[in-house]
């Protein structure tokens, strides 16, 4: 009964830490992502992810931003060039407000979520281009209900790096509530355990944890994972992923302005 | 059998010229190597049935280019960024409209 309540406790901490001491403003990590084609790494985009203080009549928030552009010898090919903002609270990285525009290979969306938490609704904008309408955009307005805790996925990377992760027990979960595309999601986090990988910032001993939805995870279909720093930074250096067709690799190339 | 593989040997050859010409050269090496491979198993044949050459000699004419050119690439290409004005141009955009959205919010712990 005891070791029960020990456990329960242990995922309690995992899940309950509210405060920020990983992330604050000024910070700036910069990645590679490579696309696997017949065994071969291509690369194929910088992802930039930076924060910054944004401040307002009545207060100051966290603008959390992740850039994606693909690199000039695949622009020709299939240009990326993506845009993803949340603005949090610099505490609790709850969000205010989200946006999303990708433009990627031609195809345009542009995604604004705001957050409403005294309704509990999000007031989502999701905007097309289309020929039918003469500004050449298709405006759809909907009004999402959420609940508690949930987030867009910008502010669920970063949450992650809040968490008390060092106190958690290999094979501990958490989940967490994503709104993506007006659909709430539960993404789930497993600690597989704890791994030295070399990057290009130094050797760093890492959190490796896998990410899914949680019906994948429960499963033990581990095909997305993140190596995060086992320090007080918990900064992201590497992730494998599969997508529809293939896969591919994050790598972190250089990181600036870390909290600890 | 020699027909088989001067075929093979051409084809893999001038699908690894395609493919250094384009930005996956990495990719190139492949069908080089196999487009090598079978160029020399064509030329033993050829040799022993005393047969034209010319197929052959054009298969690793195009694999030495198709190497060359990949090589070439993998070295010098540097890994540039590509123009990303409109993109700085659009977070800074972006950036003062959601100042304009969050004025009136007020934050709580």
């Amino acid at each position: 009964m005891r070791s029960i309540s020990f456990l329960l406790l242990l995922l309690i901490s995992f899940t309950l830490n509210a405060q920020n001491n990983a992330i604050q403003a000024g910070e700036r990590l910069n990645y590679n992502i490579s696309y696997n084609m017949s065994g071969i790494m291509n690369t194929i985009a910088r992802v930039t992810m930076e924060t910054s203080e944004v401040k307002t009549k009545k207060s100051t928030l966290l603008r959390l931003k992740c850039t994606a552009a693909s690199f000039s010898k695949w622009d020709s090919y299939f240009k990326i060039r993506d845009l993803y903002e949340s603005y949090v609270n610099p505490n609790t990285l709850t969000p205010y407000l989200y946006k999303r525009e990708i433009n990627e290979g031609g195809h345009y969306k542009f995604v604004k979520y705001n957050y409403d938490y005294k309704t509990k609704t999000v007031k989502s904008l999701i905007r097309k281009k289309s020929k039918n309408f003469e500004s050449g955009f298709w405006d759809q307005n909907n009004t999402v209900n959420f609940s508690s805790g949930t987030r867009d996925i910008v502010a669920t990377l970063y949450k992650l790096r809040t968490l008390d992760i060092h106190k958690a027990t290999v094979g501990a979960s958490d989940s967490f509530n994503v709104l993506f595309d007006n659909e709430n999601l539960k993404l789930t986090f497993k600690l597989l355990g704890k791994e030295t990988i070399s990057t290009a910032i130094g050797k760093k001993e890492c959190y490796k944890l896998a990410i899914g939805v949680s019906e994948a995870i429960l499963k033990g279909e581990n095909t997305n994972i993140i190596w995060l720093t086992a320090d007080e930074n918990k900064i992201p250096v590497y992730a494998r992923f599969k997508v529809a067709v293939g896969s591919g690799e994050l790598k972190i190339q250089s990181a600036s302005g870390l909290k600890n | 059998m020699r027909k088989l593989f001067t075929v093979l040997g051409i084809v893999s050859s001038i699908i690894a010229v395609v493919l250094a010409l384009l930005p996956i050269s990495n990719l190139a090496f492949i069908p080089a190597i196999i487009a090598f491979v079978f160029g020399v198993l064509a030329f033993l044949q050829i040799k022993k049935e005393n047969g034209s050459k010319h197929v052959v000699q054009l298969t690793f004419l195009l694999t030495i280019i198709a190497l060359s050119l990949a090589t070439y690439k993998s070295i010098y290409n540097k890994t540039e960024l590509g123009n990303t004005e409109q993109l700085e141009k659009l977070e800074k955009e972006s950036e003062e409209k959601a100042i304009e959205e969050l004025e009136d919010i007020e934050i709580s712990d």
